[in-house]
């Protein structure tokens, strides 16, 4: 198994690309790279902690996507901003922007697993409710966020800031949950092979529930902080949507399940975060800067692929359709880092 | 043999086929209904040309939807898409019809290209195109970054055409959905499609190559999705990349609602076209009720919810 | 379309001899990763000939025959069409050659004739080829199959096991020219009548020229229908004889892999258990009707081998489901439960994981505590499983690199290797070696001796010899309950096809010449 591990490391991709690009604004710009990085460190933990989330549900198998994670980052921003202002408790805040997060999952879920709706018809619809309170919630919207939380969110004690010290604890702990626990090793499990693992005992059903549950939850603390940190808006969590899923893709997790890179999330995150800085620095539109992610997307797509080529040689008395044959390859472990 | 002469075939199996696409019939005729009592103006040629019109792009980029869910994909990048074309319109094809004309021409071939990439590199449609769609959104805004330009004239003429005798509308949404029956339900390109959503060992066994099929239908899905932006640009007269944004869940909704089906090999375009008139009206609906817009999406929103909830019942009920 | 238009030279046995061959196999060697398929085969399928294909699970069937219709290329060797050598997938060399399958190659959501334009593309119009197709496959149908209750506007889906059977066939016969037909166990899911014209037909196409290649496990079947029969075994031709004059223990001698292997059951185990009045019940079912069951009553006592036998399909996956997940009041489960799943690719394999991740799986829930793995514990019972059952590789090695008995090997292990007091197994032991399988047996009594009840189902009534107890099923009934030295392959035999005129009994598990397919098992080789 260690063996295996140290031969592929599929989050390397990431951050070598966030180091490349680095070197490119360091050349351009000719600034001190420390600031450059420090800057980058201070932004990319918004987009990590949503990435957790996302990774967790596509870990869980074929079609599994949460999209309604940017209408929920908007709407908890909101709410947690009124209600940080309301209680006078940064704390409050937060947790209400949790709860927000755990409330639209809990709509998608049901409509996932109680009425059988595809994951992604599911999540975009609960979205569809939950941006209409957001906009709801935005006329006449005048709270403040909190000032105490806003100055932690932007400590940096020499440089390094105090939010991504912490989401890295929450990446370590992603990589506990995956590794060490009942719980993950269930996920990765249904992600395989939703069938095998439910007939080895795994509660699929409750798995797949509590995947949901956290990339709400997840998506929700982003909304909280993130509103706290620039304000809250109706187009906050706009970005996310692609960004999540694209730094799920480009960190190394498995598209189609059972392989989870949380540490991949933060090169992944890095190397969009500085993409975004190279591309202001250059003076480009946002036009040029969605062509650059979309097109990004589809490359490492397309270059990683869905299925192994070794499957066309494996025997094929027994062909499966084609969503089912992507998920064999047979090397790296599942939680790699 | 007896027992294989009494088939339980005709009478259930046909009515589980045609249920969803019955039961959104129904809701068309009642939303129709609702609105000719709120506003009696609403059955004259006048007032079904002005409530069907908005219906137009939607339902054609829900025949894109359909020819690709028709294989077993899904299409993500459809409403970003739309709004590309509109700007195309705008920009390229009121300046210059030629080179215009051969912009679109590109996109369809682009829509081709990517289906041949997620074919060949196994990708997951929905994740590819989702990324596609950024691309179309990034051209857009590249073309044109703030809404504007103007549509061809030839263009916001048909868009502003009144015969007298029956609305508008509906000659563009009667003519595409016959093509796409014509094309996807009766031709032979249709039963590769489906062949592919349906069972790609049977299609593989019999010499045709699924890659074929794909591309076929990302191409008739680009063309529709041209035709979609053509339409949305002649009744707005410009363009702006963000306009058809809500097209992605609606189209897919439409198609669920006139009985396609997500794991595919069904081709549904009467069922689409139905569902996307009966989505279409239902703000319009919204609006004569005096719902305000911020509830909109929501009630969009819960409404597909409920018709896909709806259809697992019936499902049970059938069965 | 029209068979007719054959040249038709009316065949005796003798000149059949000297008949062309239509394909020829020389030396055909094909392997898959490490396992060996075919070994050196040379066949000749002859014009106007019927020709059988026996053998058992893995002996090299559908290789051959996937080789012979140009779907798969050999490693060595060659396949001749009409004297030429025919590269694989050529369409041009393979033309008149075609196959029914058994698992059909129809889409579901087509309708039958969208269906015969997939396979038949080219011997249709282009316009108006829904009519030529519709037209077509009603005459053929009507022809092969009287009273098929298809008509070519049904989708498949809504069509029975049986008519889906009548349409592959058919399908399959549709072209301007059938040089060589294959059929793949096509009685499999045919009513008797059904089987019956299905076989006038093949004599038919034969008298005109065609030649047929019959693969079916209903060893009488083939020795009716067939004029020559070819044993296949191991990968290799062992016998090629003329079917008149066989009988069927002539062709089962000739398949000689049906190793008996004996029980392992002693008189010890089977005292302590009894027939389950004395030691605790730990899974009861009390007339559960309802799901393909009619009302169904057993016990399962602490410590018992319960076997439930009969004809495939018969509702004993159904009663391994409701002990699986007891939801309805008529079951009651007092113990834990795991399961062993028999179709591996599919509810088996964690394919990304190594052969220890795939085997702890389910026993990491009864070794965690509160949620958090003990690795340690873990590795432990790896070892020991590993170690018992001598799984090749290791560990360590990846689950895909395992050859498939190794595979089952693991997916039994993680089984027994959880706390569960019940194991359900649901017919495992399909396409493993005969060595895995005894050991596996061993396992079984020995987990039994230990207290743990085990509930087996298999498609191969030789194992039933393993148990304590047999039900036989029929018709999601119990029809008899067999107990120690009753139990053995010709009474279970006989009790599942007693009474076979009764009504209720379901068309699909074939009812003609079935006992041979009984006593073998499920062929899918």
């Amino acid at each position: 198994m260690n063996l295996r591990v140290t031969r592929s490391r599929p989050w390397i991709w990431g951050f070598a690309a966030a180091a490349l690009i680095w070197l490119v604004i360091l050349a351009i710009s000719g600034q001190g790279g420390g600031q450059t990085l420090s800057l980058a460190l201070s932004l990319a933990p918004y987009l990590v902690i949503v990435g957790l989330g996302q990774m967790l549900v596509v870990t869980a198998g074929p079609g599994n996507i949460d999209v309604s994670v940017a209408p929920v980052i908007s709407l908890a921003g909101f709410a947690s901003v009124a209600v940080s202002a309301g209680t006078g408790s940064a704390l409050a805040g937060v947790l209400a922007g949790i709860g927000v997060g755990l409330v639209v999952a809990v709509v998608s879920t049901v409509a996932i697993l109680g009425l059988a709706i595809p994951p992604i018809i599911a999540t975009l619809a609960a979205g569809l409710v939950a941006s209409s309170v957001t906009l709801h919630l935005a006329g006449g919207f005048t709270a403040v966020p909190d000032p105490g939380l806003r100055e932690l969110l932007n400590l940096r004690p020499l440089g390094v800031p105090a939010l991504a010290v912490a989401i890295a604890a929450l990446t370590w702990l992603t990589v506990v949950l995956l590794r060490r626990t009942v719980y993950g090793r269930s996920l990765i499990a249904v992600g395989q092979n939703r069938r095998a693992a439910e007939r080895a005992g795994v509660p699929v059903s409750r798995v797949i529930a509590t995947a949901y549950l956290l990339s709400g939850a997840l998506a929700g603390l982003t909304g909280a902080l993130l509103a706290t940190y620039i304000a809250p808006s109706a187009d906050l969590g706009t970005r996310y949507l692609l960004d999540s899923v694209a730094v799920v893709v480009i960190g190394g997790t498995l598209i189609s399940g059972g392989r989870a890179v949380p540490v991949g999330v933060w090169g992944a995150a890095l190397f969009f975060i500085l993409l975004d800085g190279l591309v202001n620095l250059v003076g480009w539109s946002t036009a040029a800067q969605n062509l650059l992610k979309g097109g990004l997307v589809l490359f490492v797509l397309f270059l990683a692929g869905g299925g192994d080529r070794a499957r066309s040689t494996a025997p094929r008395l027994r062909r499966r359709p084609r969503p089912a044959a992507a998920t064999t390859t047979t090397t790296g472990d599942n939680s790699d880092g | 043999m007896a027992e294989l002469l009494a088939p339980t075939l005709p009478g259930r199996a046909r009515m589980r086929h045609s249920a969803p696409a019955a039961v959104s019939a129904l809701a068309l005729i009642a939303m129709i209904g609702v609105c000719s009592t709120l506003q009696p103006g609403v059955l004259s040629v006048q007032g079904l040309t002005l409530v069907l019109s908005a219906t137009v792009p939607l339902v054609i980029a829900a025949q894109a939807q359909m020819t690709l869910m028709a294989v077993g994909d899904i299409d993500l990048g459809i409403g970003a898409f739309v709004g590309l074309v509109t700007v195309v319109t705008a920009t390229k094809l009121s300046s210059s019809p030629l080179v215009g004309g051969l912009v679109l021409l590109g996109l369809v071939a682009a829509y081709a290209l990517l289906g041949l990439l997620i074919h060949l590199r196994r990708v997951p449609s929905l994740i590819a195109t989702l990324g596609a769609s950024f691309v179309w959104l990034g051209l857009g805004l590249f073309l044109l970054p703030t809404p504007g330009g103007s549509t061809p004239e030839w263009l916001a003429a048909f868009g502003a055409w009144q015969p007298a005798g029956f609305p508008a509308p509906l000659l563009p949404i009667l003519l595409v959905t016959a093509l796409v029956h014509l094309l996807a339900s009766r031709g032979s390109a249709g039963v590769r499609m489906r062949a592919l959503g349906s069972n790609p060992v049977a299609l593989g066994r019999a010499g045709l190559r699924p890659l074929t099929s794909r591309v076929i239908a990302y191409a008739t899905a680009g063309g529709l999705g041209v035709v979609s932006g053509l339409a949305l640009a002649s009744q707005t007269g410009g363009g702006d990349v963000s306009s058809a944004s809500s097209y992605t869940l609606m189209t897919v909704a439409a198609v669920i609602l006139g009985g396609g089906s997500f794991s595919g090999g069904v081709a549904v375009p009467w069922g689409a076209a139905v569902g996307g008139v009966t989505l279409g009206l239902v703000s319009v609906v919204l609006s004569l009720l005096d719902v305000r817009s911020d509830l909109q999406s929501a009630v969009q929103g819960g409404i597909v919810l409920a018709v896909l909830a709806g259809r697992v019942l019936v499902g049970k009920v059938l069965r | 379309m029209h068979v007719d238009n054959l040249p038709a030279p009316p065949g005796t046995e003798r000149d059949r001899a000297a008949r062309p061959p239509v394909v020829t196999a020389r030396g055909v060697t094909k392997a898959y990763g490490r396992t060996r398929a075919l070994a050196g085969v040379d066949l000749q399928v002859r014009a106007g000939e019927v020709l059988g294909l026996v053998g058992h699970n893995g002996a090299g069937k559908s290789t051959l025959m996937r080789v012979l219709a140009g779907l798969e290329s050999c490693d060595a060797g060659a396949v001749l069409v009409h004297g030429e050598e025919a590269p694989a997938g050529s369409a041009a060399a393979f033309g008149t050659v075609r196959m029914a399958y058994q698992e059909t190659s129809l889409c579901p959501d087509l309708t039958v004739a969208e269906n015969m334009w997939i396979s038949s593309r080219h011997c249709l119009p282009r316009l108006g080829w829904r009519r030529a197709a519709s037209t077509s496959v009603r005459r053929r149908l009507d022809e092969v199959f009287p009273g098929h209750g298809v008509t070519p506007r049904d989708r498949v889906e809504d069509l029975s096991l049986a008519q889906r059977q009548m349409v592959e066939i058919v399908r399959a016969c549709l072209v301007d020219r059938l040089d060589l037909l294959i059929l793949d166990e096509p009685t499999e899911s045919l009513g008797p009548d059904a089987a019956r014209t299905l076989y006038a037909y093949v004599r038919r196409l034969a008298e005109a020229g065609t030649a047929v290649l019959l693969i079916s496990h209903r060893i009488r079947e083939v020795l009716s229908a067939a004029d020559r029969v070819v044993v296949l075994r191991d990968g290799a031709v062992t016998a090629d004889r003329a079917a008149a004059g066989m009988t069927e223990p002539d062709v089962l001698t000739l398949m000689g892999a049906h190793v008996a292997v004996p029980s392992e059951r002693t008189g010890t185990a089977h005292a302590a258990t009894g027939d389950g009045t004395g030691a605790r019940v730990v899974a009861e079912l009390r007339d559960a009707r309802g799901g393909g069951l009619h009302g169904v009553s057993l016990r399962i006592a602490a410590g018992e081998v319960v076997g439930l036998a009969g004809l495939a399909g018969q509702g004993q996956q159904e009663v391994l489901e409701r002990l699986w997940r007891p939801a309805r009041r008529d079951t009651e489960v007092s113990v834990t439960r795991a399961y062993v799943p028999g179709d591996r690719q599919r509810s088996g394999l964690l394919p990304l994981w190594n052969v220890g991740d795939n085997l702890v799986v389910t026993a990491m829930r009864g070794i965690a505590r509160r949620g958090l793995r003990r690795i340690a514990d873990e590795r432990d019972v790896v070892r020991h499983w590993v170690e018992r059952l001598a799984v090749k590789g290791g560990a360590d090695a990846g689950i895909t690199e395992l050859s498939g008995g190794n595979q089952q090997k693991v997916v039994v292990a993680r089984a027994f290797a959880s706390t569960a007091g019940l194991v359900l197994l649901d017919d495992p032991f399909r396409g493993v070696d005969v060595h895995t399988k005894t050991e596996l047996y061993r396992l079984i009594r020995e987990e039994a001796a230990k207290g743990r009840s085990i509930v087996w189902y298999s498609s191969e009534n030789a194992e039933m010899a393993h148990c304590d107890r047999v039900h036989v099923f029929r018709a999601g009934r119990t029809v008899a309950e067999l107990a120690g030295e009753e139990i053995s392959e010709e009474r279970i035999i006989a009790v599942s096809f007693a009474e076979s005129d009764e009504p209720d009994v379901p068309k699909e598990p074939g009812e003609s010449g079935a006992p041979d397919r009984a006593a073998h098992g499920r062929t899918h080789g």
